[in-house]
């Protein structure tokens, strides 16, 4: 009873959040110069006064910005993010025909950070001062630290390019077609065609953009697991734990890192939320029809209700996402629960 | 535990090489293995609506999908009868008549009547959206039978058959278009809702149809089983939107790329010798210019006619064409060097320092002067617009006139200054709306592009006449002199300095025949056959 009251109280906090975000992200916007007119028309198009007028009021610019705010609220209560002005299609319809795309790789990407990091963050913690620890630690350091437009072209350059080892851009090899929507995930849907190679092949295609947007997450998680293992190391019940005389690895795995993993869980979600907002450079570089290629294009048009749209997205991402990480951290720690 | 930790540690890696083995070349897909080919081109677009179409990639597919009235084969703006048989202009060149071939059917198996010409026409017009103002000349379509289409024009118009090469005036199957929402009423602006059909499907006669479209990532083209005409052997086409350069240079090396549309001086430096790839550098009519405002409100100095031909004097036309690239031209004047009655490049020993001093001198600017240059964000075919303003920065610090480059967004008020005439001083760069040297005439005093540098029809009623001439003139010879009179004009007067015509690079897969530089539809795909 009391976990569905804190989701309920948690449904209401999202909803007045999403609220403030669309009327700060709308003022903001209104606030630049240019209304996305002489971005989406051409040149000619802009002299011709009759064009621009059915123009701005197809779009509804021809209103006062105080009206079109309470508009374009009203339509959001009602689920409807408005027409992208770039693409004249549906909003909504917009974001939920990229975001799969992104979804796919950023949940690629997280499992890898959060498996390699941990792991590397506990073997770290483990040989301490050892040169496996510092060679741990420069990987995290080079993960945190490396832009990730180079270090996308890098990969490119190196394991498709010259080595060949790994597919080029793109979601899919040419000779495949997009699967059959069901999921927009392309691993999955294939799986539910019951296509094996097209799956595998969607698989592969993960790997290099997800191993460029987990590196950064990933050398994030290997600290956080490393310093908070330590801590724990530290504390008297691990001390008593020793005393008994329990090996090292033992008493981190067994001991040490359910409490070490809190804060962990922490980065992870906030990871997650990053990746789900769209890596606008990965995404251009590795040709991936995300939520990050869609954010740019909207942003060059001026595309006001897309760019909203995409704000209100990556909003609701990071409070989902917090949400599950508070209700986790109950599972995890059994204080949190009691509080 | 230990164990346990590292067949954890296996059993992921092994998932991700045996995925990477997945992805490998052999691997058996599910498409035919048919002629296909695959290309990329550099940006995502807004439609593929041929009613809203003004963006570059798009006409890639519509040339393929549609067909027009007239097309430019070749990249010589010579537009030649496409669908049409027989045109007549009318004596005073008001009336433009056409007479459809005959046995012209679209892919639904329709056959293409003056109806559908007279409804696309319309749609376009009607629409009111970027394409609309080609048909600003057209009053009123008659069709006296199903094969006559008659154009009223409302003055004449020497490039109606160039405007109707443009695949916004791509013939659409009606009946389809209508079933699907489409309207060619005077109210289409808020009636019409084909668009979100024709995004991802196609209702032309072309040689292809379009099969799917994935927004920002592809569009698949496929053979058109009812085509009427000759086709090539290429069974499909597969286009993959492909922004960074480095990435269509990989792709193609690696083979999983038969023709990248956006290679760079870099990228072709880098696979230059490739067994089996081959470039093709040309101008676009994409073209690069200094504007100065002649109000000398806004271009102060600038707006001096001595100071703009010294300013002319000054400018590295041969540096500007190092910093934009293999295959960049220097316009006569206001014409491109790939439009019909151009006067070809400038004079390569143009330059001269010491006269552009004189002239400076002459001016009352024996010392120089500083001004400001407002330079947009933009790129002109991937060259930074802020590039070729330092470049131009470099070259007039040698006269003694020191630029200060301020830069503004293209939204964010540098489009609406540029419209409203109110920038003094600016690089900038011209996109052609249509195929025809009459897109450069509103460069001429009074015109579109003349107002914007305050340039108006009484500081030179004689060249502002030339615009109506030139506009009007049907007979090609005649229009020619006329075009020559105009660039001779403005070669060395006027608040315009055209510097560079934009390069195209083009790498592709020397199995493929036909592969060109086409401004009016990016890569004609219908001229392409597999020879290897």
């Amino acid at each position: 009873m009391d976990t569905l009251k804190f989701i309920a109280k948690r449904l209401v906090y999202m909803i007045i959040m999403l609220l403030g975000v669309a009327t700060l992200v709308f003022f903001l916007t209104k606030a630049l110069p240019g209304d996305g007119t002489t971005a989406n028309l051409s040149q000619r198009a802009l002299s011709d006064p009759e064009i621009v007028a059915a123009y701005r009021a197809k779009h509804g610019l021809d209103k006062p910005v105080i009206v079109q705010y309470f508009i374009y609220m009203k339509n959001l209560l009602q689920l409807d993010l408005g027409t992208s002005i770039r693409t004249n299609k549906d909003v909504l319809g917009e974001l939920m025909r990229c975001f799969p795309a992104t979804i796919e790789l950023a949940l690629f990407a997280i499992v890898i950070a959060a498996v390699f990091g941990i792991l590397f963050g506990v073997i770290s913690a483990i040989k301490r001062n050892s040169i496996i620890d510092q060679i741990v630690r420069a990987i995290s350091v080079t993960g945190v630290s490396i832009p990730s437009f180079w270090f996308a072209l890098l990969v490119l350059f190196l394991l498709y390019y010259k080595l060949q080892l790994f597919p080029g851009p793109g979601r899919l090899s040419t000779g495949f077609a997009a699967p059959q929507t069901v999921t927009g995930l392309y691993v999955i849907d294939s799986l539910l065609e019951g296509n094996i190679p097209k799956a595998m092949d969607a698989l592969s295609h993960l790997i290099l953009p997800g191993l460029v947007l987990a590196s950064f997450t990933m050398g994030l998680i290997t600290r956080t697991t490393r310093s908070n293992v330590l801590d724990v190391m530290s504390t008297d019940y691990i001390r008593t734990a020793r005393a008994k005389g329990l090996s090292q690895t033992k008493l981190i795995l067994k001991h040490a890192l359910g409490n070490a993993l809190i804060p962990v869980l922490t980065v992870i979600g906030l990871g997650l939320g990053n990746l789900l907002g769209g890596m606008v450079l990965v995404e251009t570089i590795f040709n991936w029809p995300g939520v990050g290629q869609f954010a740019y294009e909207s942003v060059l048009a001026a595309d006001f209700p897309s760019i909203i749209g995409v704000s209100l997205l990556v909003a609701l991402n990071y409070m989902v996402i917090n949400t599950i990480i508070d209700i986790l951290y109950g599972i995890i720690d059994p204080r949190v629960r009691c509080n | 535990m230990k164990k346990r930790l590292m067949a954890l540690a296996m059993a992921a890696m092994m998932a991700l090489g045996c995925a990477a083995c997945g992805g490998g070349a052999d691997t058996a897909s599910d498409a035919e293995a048919g002629n296909t080919v695959v290309v990329a081109i550099g940006g995502g677009f807004a439609t593929l609506d041929p009613g809203y179409v003004y963006e570059k990639y798009p006409t890639l597919a519509l040339n393929a999908c549609y067909e027009t009235l007239f097309k430019f084969f070749e990249n010589d703006g010579a537009p030649e009868p496409l669908l049409v048989d027989t045109y007549e202009f009318s004596e005073d060149a008001k009336t433009l008549t056409l007479t459809l071939k005959d046995g012209i059917v679209f892919a639904s198996g329709n056959p293409m009547t003056s109806a559908d010409v007279a409804f696309s026409i319309n749609r376009v017009k009607n629409l009111q959206s970027n394409p609309a103002f080609l048909a600003d000349t057209i009053a009123s379509i008659d069709t006296p039978d199903e094969k006559t289409v008659v154009l009223n024009l409302t003055q004449p118009d020497s490039a109606i058959t160039a405007k109707l090469c443009y695949p916004s005036f791509a013939i659409l199957d009606s009946e389809v278009v209508k079933e699907n929402g489409g309207t060619d009423a005077e109210d289409a602006a808020t009636t019409d809702t084909a668009q979100a059909y024709l995004d991802t499907a196609s209702a032309g006669s072309g040689m292809y149809i379009l099969t799917s479209y994935t927004p920002d990532a592809e569009f698949v083209l496929e053979k058109n089983p009812n085509y009427w005409g000759e086709s090539t052997n290429v069974d499909k086409y597969i286009v993959q939107i492909q922004p960074d350069a480095n990435t269509q240079m990989m792709t193609l090396a690696s083979g999983d790329l038969d023709v990248a549309m956006n290679m760079t001086d870099d990228t072709m430096a880098e696979i230059e010798g490739t067994e089996g790839i081959a470039m093709i550098n040309g101008a676009t009519n994409t073209v690069g210019f200094i504007m100065m405002n002649m109000d000398e409100t806004y271009g102060g100095p600038v707006s001096n006619p001595l100071v703009q031909q010294a300013i002319r004097k000054a400018v590295d036309y041969a540096g500007v064409k190092d910093l934009v690239g293999e295959g960049t031209a220097t316009p006569y004047s206001i014409i491109q060097t790939t439009f019909m009655g151009n006067k070809g490049e400038r004079a390569a020993d143009y330059t001269n320092i010491e006269e552009a001093k004189a002239l400076l001198a002459q001016a009352g600017y024996a010392d120089g002067f500083t001004v400001d240059m407002t330079v947009s964000d933009l790129d002109m075919e991937g060259i930074l617009l802020t590039d070729l303003a330092q470049k131009v920065a470099d070259d007039l610090a040698q006269i003694g006139i020191t630029v200060n480059i301020v830069t503004q967004a293209w939204g964010g008020g540098y489009g609406d200054a540029y419209r409203d005439g109110t920038l003094g001083f600016t690089v900038m760069y011209w996109g052609t709306d249509y195929n025809d040297p009459n897109v450069q005439l509103e460069f001429l005093p009074g015109a579109i592009v003349g107002l914007r540098a305050g340039w108006t029809a009484d500081m030179d009623p004689e060249l502002a006449a030339m615009y109506t001439a030139a506009m009007e003139e049907t007979d090609v010879d005649a229009r020619a002199a006329i075009l020559g009179q105009i660039q001779d004009a403005t070669y060395e007067n006027g608040p315009f300095i055209m510097i560079a015509q934009a390069p195209a690079h083009i790498g592709y897969n020397t199995r493929l025949e036909g592969v060109d530089i086409s401004d009016p539809y990016t890569l004609d795909v219908t001229k392409i056959n597999i020879v290897g």
